[in-house]
Formats: C-alpha cells, sequence, structure tokens
C-alpha cells in the first residue's frame, strides 16, 4: 500500500493518494511510516522537478497533496515523535509582499523535515533579527519576488551579522535571485526554484548529500 | 554626441532602428529597449508615493530619467499596476475598455481593490506598488464564468474585489469618479507624450492584451489555485479561458482601434505550466488573441516570464513576423537560435547585473552576448525585466548603453 501511496504522489494523482492513505490508516497503518513515505515523494518530486520534468504546477500540487495527507497523519502523531531534521525561520523581505514562493518553498521544507516558522511578508530587518534572537535557528530564508526586494535582503543579512547573529546558515529564494545577487547580499546561497532551495539547505546543513 | 541632431531626427532614427529589428533584419545597430522602475523615483530624489499620486514630481522624474539615459525608447513611466479584469468588465465598450487597463494610485483609492497594494497606503511610502491579486471566485463558479464572463465579472466578481463597489449606490459613486480620475489621467499622458518627443522618443503606441487563462489565475481564483483547478477541474479551466477569449480580444482590438500598432502582453502562469498543460490550456487562446492583433496589423510584444524554455518551440506556431518575443530569464542566445528569421528576440541582460555589478562587468556582458546574437539581426537588447531596483547605480545604466552603443553596431 505505502508503495502505491508513494506512486501516486509522484504521479499527482491527488484523489488517489488521499484515498490510499486514508485506507491505510483505516486498516491500521503506522502513521510514522506513511509520514516517511510522503516525504520520500516529496523528495522524488523535487528531483524530478530539479531534472525539468516536473514544473511549478506539479510543485503546487504535491505540496498540496502532501498537505491533505499530513491533516490525516499529524493528528495520529505525539509531536515528539515527528522528526526534525533543522529549524528555518523564514520570511519575505521588506516592502514585498509577495507569498506564493515562499509557501511554495515552505511546504517543501515541511515535506523534507524542516520546522519552519513563517515571519509573513514585507518583514523588516528587525523582525528577521527578533526571530533569529527568538527562535535560533539553523537557517534563515529570505524570499522575494520582486526587483525591489534585492536590497533589503542586503540590508537583513547585514543587520543579523551587526547583531551578532552568524551562527544560521543564510539562503535567499525567489525568481529574481541569483548567484550575483548571492554575492551582493552576502547570503550563503542561493535558489529561485523550492527544489533546489531545500536540496540546499540539507547540503548547508551537512544532510542530504546521500545518492 | 557630437553632432546635435533634432529631436524629430533622433525619434525617427530610434524608430527605425527598432522597426527593423522587429522585422528581422539588420538596423545601424542593436536597439536597446528602455527600461525603468523604482529608480525612477529615487533617481529623481521623490518617493514611490509621489510617483504614483503626484503627476506632476512623476513626470519630472521620468524626464529626468528618460534624459539621462538615453534608451532606444522611453522606459519609464507613470506608477500603475495590472487591471485587465476591469477591461473585461468594460469589453462591450471599446470606447472605455482600453482606459481601465491599469490601476494607478488614485484609482486604487477611489476603487477600494483588494488586488494592490500602494505606496503610502497599505505599503511603506518608498516601497513599489504592487500587485498581490487574491481568490474572488470559487471552483463551482466556473460554469456562471463560462455562461457570461462579461457579466459574471462585472456583477460578480468586482463587487467582491472593491470595497467601494459592493453596493449599487456606491458603485454608482465610484464610477463617477473613476471617469473623472481618468481624465486627469489622460492630460498626464498627453503630457508624458509632449516629454518623450521632445527628448526624441519614438512613437511606439502601444496597446495591450492579456493571456485568457493568466485572467483567471491573476484576478479570479489566483495563481496557486488555477495551477490546482487545471488538474482537478480541467474541462471547466478548459471552456473559461475559451469563454474569456472574446472579451480579451473585444478589449485588444479596441486598442487597435484607437491606433495602436502594438500591443504589450505580459505573461505570468507560462513558466509554471509543463508543456503539456502549457500546450493545452495556456497557448491556444493566447495564439488566438496574437492572431487576431495581428490581423489587424498589430504587432504584440510579449513578455516571456521566468523560465520559458521548456516551451519556445510553441512560438513558431505564429507566422513569421507576429511581433516581440520579450524573455526574462530564458537564454535569449538559444533563444535567439530556434527562432532566428520567424521571431525578434528581445532581453539578455540579467537585472541582477545591472543592480549589483559594475560598470566594467556590464561592458564585458554585453560585448560577449552581442557577439552572440547580433549576426543577423532581429534582436532587441534590454533587462530581463522592465524595472531595475532604486538603489542600483546609475552609472552601470550608463555603462550599458555605452556598451551597446560600442558593440552593437552592425
Amino acid at each position: 500500500m505505502t508503495e502505491k501511496i508513494f506512486n501516486s504522489i509522484v504521479g499527482m494523482e491527488e484523489e488517489n493518494a488521499l484515498k490510499f492513505a486514508k485506507e491505510y490508516l483505516n486498516d491500521g497503518g503506522d502513521p510514522q511510516k506513511l509520514l516517511d513515505v510522503c516525504r520520500e515523494a516529496m523528495d522524488e518530486v523535487g528531483e524530478k522537478f530539479e531534472k525539468g520534468e516536473y514544473f511549478l504546477s506539479e510543485l503546487l500540487l504535491s505540496g498540496e497533496i502532501f498537505k491533505g495527507i499530513m491533516d490525516l497523519t499529524l493528528p495520529l502523531l505525539k509531536e515528539s515523535e515527528v522528526e526534525t531534521i533543522g529549524k528555518i525561520v523564514l520570511g519575505t523581505v521588506q516592502d514585498d509582499i509577495h507569498d506564493i514562493g515562499k509557501n511554495i518553498f515552505k511546504a517543501f521544507a515541511e515535506a523534507a523535515g524542516f520546522e519552519v516558522i513563517d515571519i509573513g511578508v514585507d518583514v523588516p530587518e528587525e523582525k528577521f533579527v527578533e526571530a533569529v534572537k527568538e527562535h535560533n535557528p539553523d537557517i534563515v530564508g529570505m524570499s522575494c519576488l520582486i526587483t525591489a526586494g534585492i536590497n533589503p535582503m542586503k540590508r537583513t543579512v547585514e543587520a543579523l551579522k551587526e547583531a551578532g547573529l552568524t551562527g544560521a546558515k543564510i539562503i535567499i529564494g525567489g525568481g529574481r535571485v541569483d548567484e550575483e545577487i548571492k554575492e551582493f547580499s552576502g547570503a550563503d546561497a542561493w535558489a529561485d526554484d523550492a527544489a533546489r532551495g531545500v536540496r540546499l539547505c540539507k547540503e548547508l546543513l551537512g544532510l542530504g548529500v546521500e545518492g | 554626441m557630437a553632432i546635435a541632431v533634432s529631436a524629430e531626427q533622433l525619434a525617427k532614427e530610434r524608430l527605425t532602428r527598432v522597426e527593423a529589428a522587429i522585422n528581422l533584419e539588420e538596423p545601424d545597430r542593436v536597439p536597446i529597449w528602455g527600461f525603468g522602475g523604482e529608480i525612477v523615483a529615487k533617481y529623481a530624489g521623490i518617493t514611490e508615493h509621489d510617483m504614483n499620486y503626484d503627476s506632476e514630481k512623476a513626470l519630472m522624474a521620468i524626464e529626468k530619467f528618460a534624459r539621462d539615459f538615453p534608451f532606444d525608447t522611453l522606459g519609464a513611466g507613470p506608477g500603475g499596476l495590472d487591471g485587465r479584469v476591469f477591461c473585461v468588465a468594460f469589453a462591450e465598450h471599446d470606447d472605455l475598455s482600453p482606459l481601465v487597463t491599469f490601476i494607478t494610485g488614485p484609482l486604487h483609492d477611489i476603487y477600494g481593490d483588494k488586488y494592490t497594494r500602494f505606496p503610502g497606503r497599505e505599503i511603506s511610502e518608498n516601497a513599489t506598488a504592487q500587485f498581490r491579486g487574491g481568490t474572488f471566485m470559487e471552483p463551482d463558479e466556473y460554469d456562471q464564468l463560462i455562461e457570461d464572463p462579461v457579466g459574471f465579472v462585472a456583477e460578480t466578481i468586482l463587487p467582491r474585489v472593491c470595497k467601494n463597489l459592493e453596493t449599487p449606490r456606491d458603485a454608482m459613486a465610484t464610477w463617477v469618479r473613476v471617469g473623472m480620475q481618468l481624465q486627469k489621467s489622460a492630460m498626464q499622458g498627453a503630457k508624458l507624450g509632449e516629454i518623450s518627443a521632445k527628448l526624441g522618443y519614438p512613437m511606439l503606441p502601444m496597446g495591450w492584451a492579456y493571456a485568457p487563462l493568466d485572467i483567471i489565475g491573476d484576478f479570479l481564483r489566483g495563481v496557486d489555485k488555477v495551477v490546482l483547478d487545471i488538474h482537478r477541474y480541467p474541462d471547466k479551466v478548459k471552456k473559461a479561458t475559451e469563454a474569456l477569449k472574446k472579451p480579451i480580444i473585444d478589449y485588444a482590438l479596441a486598442y487597435a482601434r484607437m491606433g495602436n500598432k502594438y500591443a504589450f502582453i505580459p505573461l505570468h502562469l507560462n513558466e509554471y505550466l509543463s508543456p503539456k498543460l502549457y500546450k493545452e490550456f495556456y497557448w491556444p487562446t493566447l495564439k488566438e488573441v496574437i492572431l487576431a492583433l495581428y490581423e489587424e496589423g498589430v504587432k504584440s510584444i510579449v513578455f516571456f516570464e521566468g523560465h520559458h524554455e521548456q516551451h519556445l518551440e510553441t512560438i513558431l506556431d505564429l507566422p513569421r513576423g507576429w511581433g516581440i518575443a520579450y524573455f526574462e530569464k530564458t537564454d535569449v542566445v538559444k533563444a535567439k537560435e530556434v527562432l532566428k528569421d520567424h521571431t525578434c528576440v528581445m532581453g539578455g541582460v540579467p537585472i541582477s547585473l545591472i543592480a549589483s555589478g559594475t560598470p566594467e562587468k556590464i561592458d564585458e556582458f554585453v560585448k560577449d552576448l552581442l557577439e552572440k546574437v547580433k549576426p543577423g539581426g532581429g534582436f532587441i537588447l534590454t533587462a530581463g525585466v522592465g524595472a531595475v531596483p532604486a538603489e542600483t547605480p546609475p552609472e552601470n545604466i550608463t555603462a550599458l548603453i555605452e556598451a551597446v552603443e560600442k558593440y552593437g553596431k552592425y
């Protein structure tokens, strides 16, 4: 059954994936195992995206399928049982109110096992600093869509450094970021899609270099 | 400039240059298409709020930018965000549908719309105006949209989107105020035309059009939701794009009847879709819009947002010389190979290079790029997106223009 679930997630069969997951749990299946299978499936979707076989529409749909299955699964797991692989403080930088990219990344990061603290959109430097102080994340994720977000990213990286918060790795993401913007902003990594973003987050923490 | 050239002469030279590229010929040199963005306000020392709400200051800023950065076309323009859903609502009125294409700052206040955020209103006065969209239609309403797209948008969607169109009595006052504001915008437009002519910019009378699926994504269901709808309710989505085709063509042709020879079509969902979905849900109706314009002698300038490599070949479905394919992140060298002698290719310079590079790096980049894309003509150089950030070093833009002068000659 878990194989059927895996295949229907990767195959973008939303109805089947939810139906099989429900059946699996009703038949006394292990919710932890289901979570693992779903995470593996999402990983596979991410890989297909990076290979150019899948596109944003598939990322969005699989994120939705994953969320649907998690709504059934997570209540059956104790919070302490849900293993996480790292913590990310995530927000769209100041003067940018867009959130679709941030939300896709968040869905994939959570599916990969990250705990994500979403601090919203149009987030000023001070709020990033406060959130990093409060949550002590492994990674700070900054998102922007519009070109006006480039300089706020740089300012936020600087603000974190000035506050002495150098423990977390910084990744920037969005349609208009690239290597040049990464250098400019002083971030540790960049991604212009969620799949690459999550892969790099794992790499930044020395995880997920398998296969 | 060594020899003083009259503004009129300059405009003629620029127009000839741009038209030659569009017609897939070699001009005297590669044209550089104008761009603007947040830098326009910053360069003139005004706020984004001024840019959107103070017509005099905005015109001053545009003039200063247009004077100091001599592209081949006018790049800077007054503030405004896409409001194409209003054009659908007015599609039965040729005299009005083009006028409501944009949601400007003052119109945003009058409508009370939930699509946009404006500087000094919902966001800080130095932030750029932004389109946010949202979900204003439920999946079970597709049938109504298909049955009567204009009526559904006008009577059901707009009252949901705009606080000041919620009730008929509010709507009466709102539309009168909109009309009065459009008069003011027209005056600003006329002044902009004078500035443009004075500075030797060519007249490129520009209308607008839109991809039917983007109407649903940007204005009705939300970008994330429409992508799910394609998987969940494929037939309905397809029928809805078919139904929206007519009002969009009517609106685009209303522009043509006003004498506009070009139509700008910014795309949004192209990058989201796999080739299969693109060919089934997006391209067929967009293609018909482009062809309807082409038949009336209007050339389209299509902005293929993000990556479009996966759909490049579909452009060959259009007749040779149909217009300009403007690419953001698609490799223009590859695009030019595929579209050679068929479609004029535009773009090439990443926004990141302009925003955070140096004049030397820009010079080197343009030299290298033009070596590859210049031969044979049919290429216009510009920034990957027409909006550069406020803090962009002005010398970078000058370096870009000079590099095109230097390396772009045929």
